[in-house]
């Protein structure tokens, strides 16, 4: 397996998501897999950013701890990172090319790109959609600094590169969404700006806050269109008298919640999943929900699809959860997404017939009722909502399952530790449990715990939160747990490290 | 109360002689092809619209009675749409909405029951209470003195502001008929008595007078000052206090 591991750090406006740009669709077009890492504070000129590129023959989805080359937009990336380069490493500093000004960037991509052998057309190809004419002579000196040490083969694999972001939009897109209505919040605004250059559909709307959004989501669900909403946890927190309005008033909802350190701002641009308590219990009083956590973009694709089918067909409120590291990190797949499932919009819709939807306990027509008998019967029929989506969900893939089927060793994970804990548990003895549907949860869970000897559960919190969701659905306690809360994804070496000194 | 096509079977749980009573009787007349029309209430006794018009609609949640007809209208912009908030629900937990409302210019159109009074909760000062009313969260009387929605919906760039009276059924009716005709976002505020608590305010009826249809923002802004929620002195203009023609959220958006 050949991977090769490159840092691209400076400060921010220097051009690295440009750069790394260039790098990764020439390679992607090269048929190499890609894990593309974004590391950057919550500043808008200035600091230190950095992106982590793993370039791979084989499916890869997690960075490392060590880089094999380092491009340095300024003094402070060499003086951070230079640690972190292998042996055999070596920095492509900026001050080989400083004559070249803002154009150094080109030259260090085109120096890099010749260490690989890529053939210099493939490059100018790439940097000509930059459209300046200074940056096709950078290229030249870059290109012709460096020796070819590299050879990387040309591979016949047709990838596709993507974003956990652009993969929502995109489900959404093809679950034929009307509406998505959101406020600006980091990770989630993501797909607010990949589906605002995307054509008419869905239309959106950005509120005046969190608490306009989720409310006008409802109204626009309850006029017939299906719609979506997208936040992370503060502005989700503001929803949440809305999401409980959603569980009386059974207008069908779709939430995609986008997870960042708390509590409270917390470390803003940085990943943690330490909002699945919210995503299960967020809403006051009683009622059915659905959340799914998807672990890649190509899961993001598919599993908002699911999300938007669930809620339309059984008027319930649907999350999705994801994190920055899903949200903000790309990721390559050569596989088809599954087949898209229809959105079922029947309901009947105000202007044609008149439809009544009441935030107090209501009758079967949206009266406001306050009768003990008729607050069990709503009470009741929501419970029977929620059997009716346990059954269903049954039809879809909640859990997956890899590694060797026999071994007795397994990890329990959700969302975006799922490519690290792949990368990390190649070569071992161990299984790797995926549970994507939080809510409602998966029977086969408790089935594949009780059959292994040793489970561990691998977190980015620090109270496993997941490893609770599961004690209270099958009473079973995961005490080895791996859990990562500074704010960083887990490192694809650190982590097996752990688990193989876990399973000592 | 008169059995009409509009009219829904549950009981009444307004106060005896309360004027909602009126006010959702103006409405009933000012409400042809009831079929095309969504409304939405919030928490409150002004809510209890929604228990009463057999509409379309959303009973929705205190102060949020705004953003939800908005989502409706965004859904299909070939509804009619009624927001119904109360003083406490728009000026108070609402209030961020209601000022955006004005800068979208939605066609929609809210109706505000302002009783001066958090009355369902058992009488708290709203933001429209007069100073020194005694109730059960200020025992020694209301500290501050109370905003005017109305400056405040011209501040806003409203395209459409009335005041009524609620026990003046024609003229109310009237008003918010105009109010459903305005392309854009139109305010209808209509003052009642609340027959429970913050009686203090119930003789306004003295100090109110009908002023013409203006459309003159700097006529607008004289009306609106002409009394201050406070006092039961000044006069208290009723009519459209204010009307014009801007782009609707709409024609901006192009949908």
């Amino acid at each position: 397996m050949v991977i090769h591991n490159i840092l691209i750090g400076g400060k921010a406006g220097q051009g690295i998501n440009k750069i790394s740009e260039i790098i990764t669709q020439v390679l992607t077009k090269y048929g190499y897999f890609i894990f593309n890492y974004r590391d950057y504070p919550s500043l808008i000129r200035g600091g230190h950013n950095f992106n982590v590129i793993s370039v791979s023959d084989k499916k890869i989805g997690s960075n490392p701890t060590k880089f094999d080359f380092i491009i340095a937009l300024d003094d402070n990336t060499v003086k951070i990172h230079k640690k972190q380069l292998n042996i055999a490493g070596s920095i492509l500093n900026y001050k080989q090319f400083e004559t070249l000004g803002r154009d150094s960037n080109i030259a260090l991509v085109a120096s890099l790109l010749k260490i690989f052998g890529i053939p210099k057309k493939e490059i100018i190809s790439e940097v000509k959609k930059l459209k300046t004419k200074s940056s096709l002579n950078a290229l030249e000196d870059g290109y012709n600094s460096q020796e070819n040490k590299i050879s990387l083969k040309k591979l016949n694999n047709n990838l596709k590169l993507m974003s956990g972001s652009e993969g929502i939009a995109l489900g959404a897109k093809n679950s034929k969404l009307d509406f998505y209505i959101a406020y600006p919040m980091t990770p989630a605004s993501g797909v607010m700006h990949e589906l605002a250059n995307s054509g008419n559909k869905p239309s959106l709307f950005q509120s005046e806050n969190e608490i306009a959004v989720v409310n006008s989501a409802l109204g626009c669900s309850f006029s017939g269109k299906s719609t979506m909403i997208g936040t992370s946890g503060g502005g989700f927190d503001l929803m949440a008298e809305g999401l409980s309005l959603q569980g009386q008033s059974e207008i069908p909802l779709t939430v995609y919640l986008a997870a960042r350190p708390g509590p409270a701002t917390g470390v803003p641009t940085y990943t943690a999943q330490s909002d699945l308590n919210i995503a299960l219990r967020s809403g006051h009083g009683e009622f059915p929900r659905v959340v799914i956590a998807p672990g890649n973009s190509k899961e993001c694709i598919e599993k908002t699809n699911e999300a938007i089918h669930l809620a339309e067909k059984f008027n319930t409120l649907s999350i999705v959860l994801s994190d920055k590291h899903i949200a903000e990190s790309q990721f390559s797949f050569d596989t088809k997404i599954d087949p898209i499932l229809k959105v079922p919009l029947n309901r009947k819709i105000p202007g044609k017939s008149i439809v009544r939807s009441n935030g107090y306990e209501h009758d079967a027509n949206g009266n406001t009722i306050e009768s003990a008998k008729l607050v069990e019967i709503g009470a009741k029929r929501r419970i029977s909502n929620y059997k009716k989506i346990q059954k269903y969900c049954n039809k879809f893939q909640m859990v997956k399952i890899y590694g060797p089927k026999k071994s007795k060793n397994l990890v329990v994970g959700w969302g975006s530790t799922k490519s690290v804990i792949l990368d990390s548990i190649k070569g071992l003895d161990v299984k790797f449990l995926q549970v994507l549907y939080l809510k409602p949860m998966s029977k086969e869970i408790k089935k594949y715990i009780e059959s292994s000897k040793n489970v561990i559960l691998v977190e980015n919190n620090s109270t496993g939160q997941l490893g609770r969701a599961i004690r209270e659905k099958t009473g079973i306690k995961i005490d080895n747990k791996i859990l990562r809360y500074d704010g960083r994804p887990f490192n694809r070496d650190e982590l097996k490290l752990k688990i193989e000194k876990m399973l000592k | 109360m008169k059995i009409d096509k509009l009219s829904t079977k549950n009981e009444s749980t307004w106060c005896p002689g309360c004027p909602n009573f009126m006010i959702l009787e103006a409405v009933k007349k000012s409400i042809n092809n009831p079929k095309n029309y969504a409304i939405v209430a919030g928490i409150g006794c002004h809510g209890k619209m929604y228990d009463h018009l057999n509409l379309s609609g959303i009973y929705g949640l205190h102060g949020r009675p705004i953003p939800t007809a908005l989502g409706i209208k965004l859904g299909n912009p070939n509804l009619k749409v009624i927001a119904f908030g109360g003083d406490g629900d728009t000026y108070s937990e609402g209030m961020s909405h209601f000022i955006h409302a004005f800068r979208y210019n939605a066609d929609m159109t809210l109706i505000v029951h302002n009783n001066q009074s958090f009355s369902l909760t058992t009488g708290q000062s709203t933001p429209t209470t007069q100073q020194g009313y005694i109730n059960g969260d200020s025992p020694k009387g209301e500290i501050n003195t109370p905003l005017n929605p109305i400056k405040l919906a011209l501040a806003s760039g409203a395209t459409f502001v009335a005041r009524a009276n609620a026990m003046d059924l024609n003229h109310t009716t009237s008003i918010i008929k105009k109010a459903i005709k305005h392309k854009g976002f139109s305010y209808v505020e209509i003052m009642q008595k609340c027959l429970i608590f913050n009686k203090d305010m119930n003789e306004l009826d003295k100090i109110m007078y009908k002023i013409p249809d203006n459309k003159n923002l700097s006529n607008a802004n004289k009306y609106a000052d002409q009394w201050n929620y406070n006092s039961k002195k000044g006069k208290m203009p009723l009519g459209i206090i204010y009307q014009t023609r801007e782009p609707t959220l709409f024609e901006k958006m192009k949908i």
